[in-house]
């Protein structure tokens, strides 16, 4: 049944992705309300689709590829809608949509559904864990997205270009102001993600750290986004290079999410051994 | 074939040069009055003047079209106190019919301004058309005709992107200030130079919302008249590199020979304010600014053929949009005409129904009278009954035919074969 909730939001996410590219060629009041509608009935399906999952398994539907997809996807969606409220940030829509789409269809594409939760996993910590790791990456695809518009719209200016379509997204300073302000609420909440995750392992694996390629990475991309942020508040690491350094970072993060664990096995994926 | 015609006469940028459009323009005090007078006129039934610094136009409803043409022209080149010269008739145009609506919802569009798109117009009619019902010189006709160009007006403007994009250099420019910055009101701007354009500029700038201005000048003392001017702050040349870490917006505009502001001494402004966003605009011929500033990270430079080169893609872009906009005022010039052709078939019709009556109740009296005299009240009441429906079937489908008339080609056709058929003479006004 979850996996009908799931394709219909896929289906629903990859309309929304479409009625946000046609809200920056024709931006329209109607267009812009359209695909928000669109996008968040597709949200409203998959909470259900969520909540079915987990009520079923009597965890958190997290363990699998497929759900931490999923739920992955369904927390971008929400932090997305919560921050349109805020910021009034339609355009970032046009990235937002395809990202979630994309996570949904690899949810089915690349994903192994189902499977026994192994008992050592059957715990409180996983759910905290995951929504404070997955919760700060949300975060963090909002700051992508802003610095994604950001870089577009530094590129047009530096080459004499003003396209329609740029009148659409906020300036360069309100974008950067914005990648600030992503950095800053995903950076903690990415740091809880870690220092549960580590507590969790050192009672479960016997020793909170290990040289997993998951924590190798998870460490990594804790060092650039904290980097990020100490550069902003102290070197003027700031505009075209912080937007820059977001957008790598978050590619790695996302890159390997996706792929991570059929280039790296471990321990941590969707595999117990 | 209409008894009345609705006409355009008049003159614009395209056809008249300023000193003559000057000449026979109207303040817009005097409106009310001329409109007035030109419905005094014998032939005209309906009048309004529009009057820009682009054009000075007559619309009018009138009988007698070529005697009310003559009177509208006689009307805009003697109205006015100055002698108009001799060849001004030549630049005068005249549109009647179908064509004096298109020009007149061309003209609300902004589609036959000299600045395709520009906004004012549409204000300046409404103007021109409350002048005209103040002075009572607006009938149906005028009355239906401006409310529908002023409603053209506005489609064209939701629904074709022909009023996006400026035009002027100095409002691109703070358009392109506005890409960069959230707001200007807690920018500052740097002046450089004294040219004409840079104190437009930095003019537009502060109706934008800009509020601190520095202002430099090789010779100081000029330096402090800008700066009073615009109440600014004067800063000495030589002192002009330390000030430039606070300024968020410079704008060079000196004759300088060589460049003023070398790329070094950006990147050392930008280090030292920790890599805020600046923006150049240069408008000096030859340049002011080094051109490597653009290569620096969060520094922005145009100079002048940039800002022009924007001016110039934002006016293709609207010419494009005006083949939307010429589309969209077809279609609503030929729902105007229909609405035109439906105020003229009503006396047809109602003379033809007339006519069928008249027959009817002579023929049924006669009857009444002889054959059928002593038949009984409700046999008197079907006969009457039959009767009447009977001539309300054989007129159903040509009256319903006449009143789709406006959406054929053959315009009038049906019209004009009914009255000979039929010997119609309609005892009403055919136009109201």
């Amino acid at each position: 049944m979850e996996s009908f909730f799931l394709k219909a939001t896929a289906v629903l996410y990859l309309i929304a992705t479409a009625a946000f590219i046609l809200y920056l060629l024709v931006p329209r009041k109607s267009t812009a309300r359209g695909s928000l509608l669109v996008l968040s009935s597709g949200y409203l399906l998959h909470t259900l689709a969520v909540v079915v999952f987990s009520t079923r398994e009597g965890f958190p539907a997290v363990a699998q590829t497929r759900e931490a997809l999923s739920v992955y996807s369904w927390l971008l969606v929400g932090v997305y809608l919560l921050a349109q409220i805020k910021y009034r940030l339609t355009a970032l829509g046009a990235v937002i949509g395809p990202l979630a789409f994309l996570m949904c269809f690899s949810a089915f594409a690349f994903g192994s559904a189902g499977g026994e939760l192994p008992p050592a996993l059957k715990t409180y910590w996983l759910p905290v864990h995951v929504t404070f790791a997955f919760l700060g990456n949300a975060v963090f695809a909002l700051a992508f997205g802003v610095s994604l518009i950001y870089l577009f719209q530094d590129y047009q200016l530096k080459h004499k270009r003003v396209p329609a379509v740029t009148l659409l997204f906020p300036s360069l300073e309100t974008l950067d102001r914005l990648n600030y302000t992503f950095l800053v609420w995903g950076f903690p909440l990415m740091t809880l993600g870690i220092l549960t995750g580590t507590l969790w392992a050192g009672m479960g694996w016997g020793s909170g750290w290990s040289w997993d390629p998951r924590l190798i990475f998870s460490a990594l991309t804790w060092l650039l986004y904290g980097g990020l942020i100490h550069g902003r508040l102290t070197a003027g690491l700031k505009g075209r290079k912080a937007a820059l350094l977001t957008v790598v970072g978050f590619v790695v993060v996302l890159g390997y999410f996706l792929w991570g664990d059929t280039v790296f096995p471990t321990r941590h994926a969707g595999r117990f051994e | 074939m209409r008894e009345k015609s609705l006409m355009i006469v008049g003159l614009n940028h395209a056809t008249a040069p300023v000193e003559l459009r000057e000449k026979l323009a109207f303040e817009p005090a005097e409106l009310a009055g001329a409109a007035r007078r030109l419905r005094a006129q014998a032939a005209v039934d309906e009048a309004a003047i529009v009057s820009t610094c682009n054009r000075v136009e007559v619309v009018a409803v009138a009988r007698d079209t070529e005697a009310a043409l003559d009177g509208l022209k006689r009307f805009l080149l003697g109205e006015r106190r100055s002698s108009a010269p001799a060849r001004a008739d030549g630049c005068l145009y005249a549109h009647v019919g179908a064509e004096a609506v298109r020009h007149l919802f061309r003209v609300a569009a902004s589609l036959d301004s000299l600045v395709v798109g520009e906004p004012q117009i549409l204000g300046q009619l409404k103007d021109s058309y409350v002048a005209a019902r103040e002075a009572g010189a607006v009938g149906a006709v005028l009355h239906r005709l401006f409310h529908r160009s002023f409603a053209v007006a506005k489609r064209v403007r939701t629904e074709t992107g022909i009023g996006s994009g400026t035009v002027s250099v100095s409002s691109i420019a703070v358009g392109l200030a506005r890409r960069i910055f959230d707001r200007l009101d807690d920018k500052t701007v740097l002046l450089i130079g004294s040219g004409k354009m840079g104190e437009l500029l930095v003019r537009y700038m502060q109706r934008s919302g800009a509020r601190s201005l520095m202002v430099t000048n090789r010779t100081f003392e000029s330096a402090v008249r800008l700066a009073d001017e615009f109440r600014g702050n004067p800063v000495r040349f030589e002192d002009f590199p330390r000030y430039l870490k606070l300024a968020d917006l410079v704008v060079g505009c000196t004759a300088a020979p060589q460049v003023i502001l070398r790329a070094e001494l950006v990147a050392d402004a930008l280090r030292e304010r920790k890599q805020q966003a600046m923006f150049f605009i240069d408008l000096g011929v030859p340049r002011n600014f080094d051109a490597r500033i653009n290569e620096l990270d969060n520094a922005y430079l145009y100079n002048i053929d940039d800002l022009k080169a924007v001016a110039q893609e934002n006016l293709q872009e609207r010419e494009q949009e005006a083949v939307k906009a010429e589309a969209l005022v077809r279609e609503e010039v030929a729902s105007f005409l229909r609405w035109l052709d439906s105020l003229e078939q009503v006396p047809v019709i109602v003379a033809l129904r007339e006519k069928f009556e008249e027959i009817r109740r002579r023929e049924l009296d006669k009857s009444l009278g002889s054959s059928l005299k002593g038949v009984r009240e409700e046999e008197r009441q079907a006969i009457e009954d039959m009767t009447a429906a009977i001539i309300n079937k054989i007129l159903h489908a040509p009256i319903t035919r006449l009143k789709q008339q406006g959406e054929e080609a053959e315009e009038g056709l049906y019209a004009d074969a009914l009255k000979k058929l039929f010997g119609l003479e309609p005892k009403h006004k055919p136009f109201p």
